[in-house]
């Protein structure tokens, strides 16, 4: 019966189980093992209890597998853009040699650029003659059904801001799957590419631009849209005329809806994020304003106001340290107009101008004013007060939501300890097995302790309710940390020392 | 005016700086993505509302993760972030209609509402089902790259369509003893597979194997 004179070995049976089937080792114990029953049992039995096939056999032999494709949201395994020649695929061939192709009614001139949503393209629309920009959502975003609806419910949404500081929407459209963007076309160049371009701009261009995209901002809120990605890249610069528009309302969503399955990973540039936003905490239209900040900010000294090796290390500074002012980087830039960015860039939002129309009105003032009686400056002594972290709103902010923090955890584990004690006969359960009954007794009870603490403390509470409500479960019963008070105090005297050292540290390399 | 929504683009790479963790959350996802999918699809939902259940579910624990800093005492994140997700699950397939769990959703609202009744061990004993569902289908996916086509196969045909062990060799031209083999190698991998995620989380199939 055996081809082979020898029995396999254990080691040889666990080469059929989990080594490489194209090695020499493998088909050399296959072959015996092919033909030789004991060896056969033997490999069975080492392979692992027999029922695991029966569960095998009864969880997936009616699996619904196309109901998987449809359940997966995200994109699968995409890493950077195609290229361009695969990415324009998607187009029929066009009815004019010099162009690229042609998408409906649109005829392709040329690729503007690429972003972390998808290419612009440069087209001509043939029955309106007119040039257009179209951006097409990027491959891997298309295949996520949220993504794609995402993407044409925003896009409805901005097409309704009608602004002469906003690109315009043409239209919405979709060729077969793709979604794509119809845009009013705006010959030049972004702010971006400008200051690659130019270095820093002077004050007064700063503030020229400032008040236009302040006032785009003004009429997309007005409208209940926020933009989300207020960056350089997405301020077009008009050609030979001093007018900017803004680009890109809302579309950041798009990109979220579809990197949140694959990790979070950013596409794009971190820099101009608020630290609500970097946070993951809910935002509203100030989340625009800190972003505009960092806009003037870059404007004003040429580069961002955090930087750092890494996107991650960019929104842990965006969250925790303090921007240098811009008058100290560049002291061509007047008091007031660094003041301004100042509080644009507050971490804390309800600390900022309350709305772009604010923002707007104080960059006029100030326009007006500079234009009549020059600019002002600040002399050494302020400059000594200005550099001690220790004032910087920033630590002071970061302190106190460490301390929210704090107190958030005390109440609650207070109520879980005596919640626990006075039902002694009950059965110990596991985490998970714990009734409804008593997740909302917990509940009930936590909320009572919450409700008479500070409205600041309740405020950002309701913002994490969804998390304290998961996160309180997720205790294992027999935590001894939970039991023990006094550690809190520890915990959070830690967390102070460890929030001012990193500001400090943080705010020294600034200075360098 | 709109209401505030969520940002969850980055809230993840700030929260999970270990490689693990991420690999972690990749793993859940694939887990949670068609659980919470079937789930809803099996309460009435259409597909696109229960594509926006899957994202809510997502964002919510996404968002939960921001509570993962706080105690590290709690043991490792994986364990953590799949207890988490249990509970949150099978709090929304039965939570009561005045009490939202906080994203306010209308879809989840919807789903909420029309399943009020209080929370039955049916429930959580579904959910655990179909979790296991789910760990052995990401077990199979895993394995099945890991395997010839032809392997693969001979297992499918033989241990889950149960086809003759004769047929099946015929078929695949492959040898009776051959498609032994390839039944053992793939047991015992996906064996592995499942352990993987059943020593990170113990409590999900251990109280599904006391069935
Ligand atoms: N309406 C438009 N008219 C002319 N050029 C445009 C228009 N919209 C965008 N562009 C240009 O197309 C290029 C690509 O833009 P895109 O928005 O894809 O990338 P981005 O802004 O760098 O990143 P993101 O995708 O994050 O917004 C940019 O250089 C931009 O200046
Ligand atoms: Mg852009
Ligand atoms: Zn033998």
């Amino acid at each position: 019966m055996t081809s082979h004179l020898k029995h396999t070995n254990d080691t040889e049976l666990q080469i059929l189980l989990c080594g490489d089937e194209d090695s020499d080792e493998y088909r050399r114990t296959a072959a015996h093992v092919e033909t030789c029953e004991a060896c056969q049992k033997r490999l069975d039995t080492v392979a692992g209890p027999t029922q695991l096939d029966a569960e095998t056999r009864e969880l997936l032999s009616d699996y619904p597998w196309e109901a998987l494709s449809n359940s997966r949201t995200g994109f699968q395994g995409t890493d950077g853009l195609p290229d361009q020649a695969e990415s324009l695929t998607f187009l029929n061939p066009p009815s004019h040699p010099e162009m690229l192709g042609r998408l409906g009614r649109y005829e392709i001139e040329r690729m503007i650029g690429s972003g972390g949503m998808g290419l612009v393209l440069k087209a001509f629309d043939t029955e309106l003659n007119r040039p257009v920009a179209i951006k097409v959502l990027a491959q891997h975003l298309a295949h996520s059904g949220a993504a794609r609806q995402r993407f044409a419910r925003e896009s409805r949404a901005v097409a309704a801001v009608v602004h002469e500081h906003v690109v315009a929407i043409h239209n919405v459209e979709a060729d077969d799957q793709n979604p794509f963007l119809v845009m009013q076309y705006v010959a030049g160049e972004s702010l971006q590419a400008r200051v690659d371009r130019e270095g820093p701009l002077d004050a007064k261009e700063v503030m020229r631009i400032g008040i236009q995209a302040a006032s785009g901002l003004a009429a997309a809120h007005e409208q209940g849209v926020i933009h989300r990605d207020v960056k350089p890249a997405n301020i077009l610069l008009e050609q030979g005329v001093e007018r900017i528009l803004l680009t890109d309302f809302g579309l950041a969503r798009t990109v979220d809806d579809a990197s949140l399955t694959h990790t979070g990973i950013i596409a794009g540039t971190p820099h101009y994020m608020s630290p609500e936003q970097a946070n993951g905490d809910t935002i509203d239209q100030r989340t625009d304003l800190f972003s505009l900040g960092s806009v003037l900010y870059f404007m004003a000294t040429g580069r961002p106001p955090f930087r750092a090796e890494r996107a991650m290390g960019v929104l842990n500074r965006v969250c925790h340290d303090t921007h240098r002012p811009v008058w100290q980087v560049n002291s061509d830039i007047p008091d007031d107009l660094s003041d301004i960015i100042d509080r644009l860039l507050e971490k804390k939002a309800s600390r900022r101008f309350a709305s772009a129309v604010e923002v707007r009105e104080s960059l006029v003032r100030l326009l007006a004013r500079t234009q009549q009686h020059g600019t002002r400056h600040r002399n050494r002594v302020k400059s000594f007060v200005r550099q001690r972290p220790f004032l910087s709103s920033g630590a002071i902010v970061c302190l106190a939501s460490v301390i929210v923090a704090g107190f958030m955890f005390i109440p609650s584990s207070v109520e879980r300890t005596r919640f626990r004690s006075i039902q002694p006969t009950e059965p110990v359960a596991p985490d998970n097995n714990i009734s409804l009954a008593q997740q909302d007794q917990a509940i009930a009870a936590e909320s009572a302790v919450y409700s008479a603490t500070a409205q600041e403390i309740s405020a950002r509470l309701q913002q994490l309710e969804a998390t304290s409500n998961a996160a309180q479960f997720a205790q294992p019963a027999s935590d001894g940390f939970w039991q023990d008070s006094a550690s809190f105090k520890v915990r959070l005297d830690q967390l102070e020392r460890d929030t001012f050292r990193d500001s400090s540290i943080s705010s020294t390399k600034e200075e360098r | 005016m709109k209401s505030p929504v969520p940002d969850t683009r980055n809230s993840l790479i700030l929260r999970l700086p270990d490689k693990h963790d991420v690999e972690a959350w990749d793993q859940f996802v694939s887990i949670y993505e068609p659980l919470v999918y079937r789930l809803a699809r099996s309460k009435g939902l259409q597909d696109a509302d229960a594509r926006e259940v899957v994202q809510e579910v997502l964002v919510s624990v996404s968002r939960a993760i921001e509570q993962w800093e706080f105690d590290p005492e709690r043991g490792r994140f994986r364990d953590w972030l799949f207890r988490i997700a249990r509970n949150l699950m099978i709090k929304f397939m039965t939570r009561r209609k005045h009490r939202p769990i906080g994203t306010g959703d209308s879809g989840i609202a919807q789903m909420l509402e029309q399943h009020a009744d209080p929370v039955s061990e049916e429930e959580s004993e579904r959910f655990d089902l179909e979790y296991r569902r789910e760990v052995f289908r990401w077990a199979a996916e895993q394995v099945q790259e890991q395997v010839k086509e032809r392997t693969w196969q001979a297992f499918w045909l033989s241990s889950i369509e149960g086809h003759q062990t004769e047929d099946v060799a015929l078929k695949l031209e492959m040898s009776v003893g051959a498609i032994h083999i390839a039944r053992s190698r793939i047991r015992s991998r996906l064996r592995e597979a499942i352990k993987t995620l059943e020593q990170d989380n113990t409590e999900n199939i251990s109280s599904h194997n006391a069935r």
